[in-house]
């Protein structure tokens, strides 16, 4: 195991930023600590670089417990979201920093800049000053530099963060290229859904410094077990109902119960329909999609490839609002306006046990929550 | 900033205005000194400075202020890094307190070293006399441009993120590594500054010296104390000569201060870039 945190908290005050948290991280993974700003997402990050000290818990490396180990000891590679470059040395000198501290020879230190220099496409750039680069070469840079004595792990804090959209997907690539090039362990802190989705091996939701739950990028949107990891992926159908024998039933409309949701049987539950799944047609489908109800179209919104359908049941469901999602084909073929009546089936839907948290209302209200670049 | 050529009566005024105003307080009165000092030519100014008090007097000065500077740079140094990185109780008011040496009478800060440090004082020496001697001299030097270093580094400091010392310390940096190698080369031309302005500071200071040192001669006199009692001697061509002298040690420090300056702006372009 290259990173294990066992039963991991940090408290300021009274206050727990981050909560038991335990979790074991594969050699060579890139794994995404996911979680909006003000989580703990970043405090966990800095306590396993050795930054912040945990009040419990043991944090190992490599079967090393690094727990009570300083910074310098750890043998990470930090990246900051402000790059953090040191701005009076040139980019050699500061890819070369760690090295001279461990005091390698000249000749190897020249070698190994030159070969990181080229491995983030930079070649040239060895006597510029950081001033002199952008955003997104000065975090190449900093990426460089973290790597260059060949650290236990990786540790990336939001860095592509300040960068703009573009520089961040291109950016996101590299990484993820560079990264599996070397088979370095790296865990990365977002609060963007999408970059966690195009990069990790393995998501963990972190959500007011608990771990929530932690998988791979489809399944945690497809099936997630928790009602805040289905909103914070993406938006979110969610309808209240009740699983009994092999269906659920959404007032006294019936559907059939996932696989693997026996264990929810007589229970209150939420259905989980991404809006991607959702069909909407002026008659009534006569598709093996189960059908959920009525509705009327609130708005037809333009979503660049994809059309965004509102609708707002009628009937049993009164007011509940689900997002739909529609391709191209299907948006013409449907050819919606404002003010009609569709029927509304789901493709795909999941199953989540209803939350009694008391800050989570337990409503047929839409919890359509959208976040990084879809909203 | 926008800059304008004067055209109204009313702007060229306000120019031959400030530009006499300088004239008559900074470059007349250094005229006079000149003409003072080398009035029956050049063998009286010579003459002044081959004796040996005199000498003395300026040696005092020189090694006196070197000392206090060690001292001011290092404590300079740590109260910035104090002020900038950490938060305690009483922050605002010991950053406040710390310009008490720029509002303060100079012979006050004199007369309390005395009462601290005199034979009754509360901290009265057992072993070396401190007042009326060296120590005391070097206290007040001390005292007189505490602030200097420590206000030239601390905004320059408090640009640096606390993030620039953890990504040292994660690429494996000790403490004193990470301020020799990071953060020194960042307030490096501060630091000078303030050392050359404590300097000019430490060699100017007349008043509380005169109080703690008693201005001796051939002992705890320095060049400023010699003028004061050349003057007072009617020996006219000493107190001019000697003045002439630390002028020109001044427009010195004017010049190595204006150098350092434009490197300063140089690095708050880099800076601002960055």
């Amino acid at each position: 195991m290259s990173i294990k945190l066992y039963e991991v908290s940090k408290f300021y005050g009274t206050q727990a930023v981050v909560r038991n948290v335990s979790l074991e991280i594969q050699p060579g993974e890139l794994f995404v600590l996911l979680g909006a700003s003000g989580s703990g997402k970043s405090t966990l990050l800095r306590m396993i670089a050795g930054l912040v000290t945990p009040d419990n818990g043991r944090i190992l490396l490599h079967g090393r417990d690094v727990t009570q180990l300083p910074p310098q000891q750890r043998g990470t590679g930090f990246v900051f979201q402000n790059y953090s470059l040191f701005r009076h040395m040139t980019v050699a000198q500061n890819i070369e920093f760690g090295l001279s501290i461990r005091r390698r020879k000249a000749q190897d230190r020249q070698q190994r800049v030159q070969e990181l220099l080229n491995l983030i496409e930079l070649p040239e750039y060895g006597n510029r000053m950081p001033n002199q680069l952008s955003g997104g070469q000065q975090q190449r840079v900093a990426l460089a530099r973290a790597l260059a004595y060949d650290p236990n792990v990786l540790l990336l804090d939001e860095p592509f963060g300040a960068l703009d959209v573009k520089i961040r997907a291109q950016l996101r690539q590299n990484l993820k290229v560079i990264q599996q090039k070397l088979g370095v362990t790296a865990i990365l802190v977002t609060h963007d859904q999408e970059e966690a989705f195009e990069v990790a091996d393995r998501i963990g939701i972190i959500e007011r410094g608990e771990l929530l739950e932690v998988g791979v990028p489809s399944e945690l949107y497809h099936r997630p077990q928790h009602r805040f990891t289905a909103t914070f992926l993406g938006t979110a159908n969610l309808l209240q109902a009740r699983r009994n024998g092999s269906n659920v039933y959404l007032g006294d409309v019936a559907v059939p119960a996932p696989p693997n949701t026996e264990h929810l049987s007589g229970q209150s539950v939420e259905i989980l329909a991404r809006p991607e799944e959702i069909a909407l047609s002026h008659d009534r489908p006569h598709t093996t999609h189960p059908t959920i109800g009525q509705g009327i179209v609130e708005m037809v919104l333009f979503a660049g490839p994809l059309q965004r359908v509102i609708v707002r049941l009628t009937g049993q469901h009164e007011g509940q609002v689900v997002t739909a999602l529609l391709s191209p084909d299907d948006a013409r073929t449907a050819n919606l306006r404002v003010g009609q009546q569709v029927w509304v089936s789901i493709k795909a839907y999941a199953l989540l046990p209803t939350e009694t948290n008391e800050d989570i209302h337990p409503s047929l209200e839409h919890q359509a929550k959208t976040s990084g670049l879809k909203g | 900033m926008r800059e304008v050529t004067p055209r109204s009566f009313p702007a060229i005024a306000l120019v031959v205005i400030v530009i006499a105003y300088a004239i008559i307080l900074l470059v007349v009165p250094f005229i006079t000194i000149i003409q003072g000092a080398f009035e029956d030519g050049l063998q009286p100014v010579l003459d002044t400075f081959s004796h040996i008090d005199v000498r003395h007097a300026l040696l005092v000065s020189f090694v006196l202020s070197v000392i206090a500077l060690s001292v001011n740079a290092i404590f300079g140094l740590i109260t910035a890094w104090v002020l900038v990185r950490h938060r305690f109780t009483g922050r605002r008011l010991f950053d406040a307190l710390v310009d008490i040496p720029f509002v303060f009478a100079t012979p006050i800060a004199g007369y309390a070293t005395i009462v601290m440090f005199g034979r009754t004082g509360w901290f009265a020496p057992t072993i070396i006399p401190i007042v009326f001697a060296y120590p005391a001299i070097v206290l007040v030097k001390i005292f007189v441009s505490l602030p200097f270093i420590t206000r030239e580094i601390q905004p320059v400091l408090g640009t640096l993120s606390p993030d620039y010392e953890e990504a040292a310390y994660t690429i494996g940096a000790n403490r004193w590594l990470t301020f020799r190698r990071v953060i020194l080369p960042e307030i490096w031309t501060a630091l000078l500054y303030g050392i050359v302005l404590t300097f000019a500071r430490m060699i100017g200071e007349f008043g509380a010296v005169s109080v703690v040192g008693g201005a001796l001669e051939g002992y705890t006199e320095t060049a400023t104390t010699f003028i004061f009692r050349a003057l007072k001697d009617r020996d006219n061509t000493g107190g001019y000569s000697m003045s002439v002298l630390l002028c020109i040690i001044s427009v010195i420090i004017l010049i190595v201060m204006n150098q350092l300056k434009s490197r300063f702006a140089d690095s708050a372009v880099r800076q601002s870039q960055g």
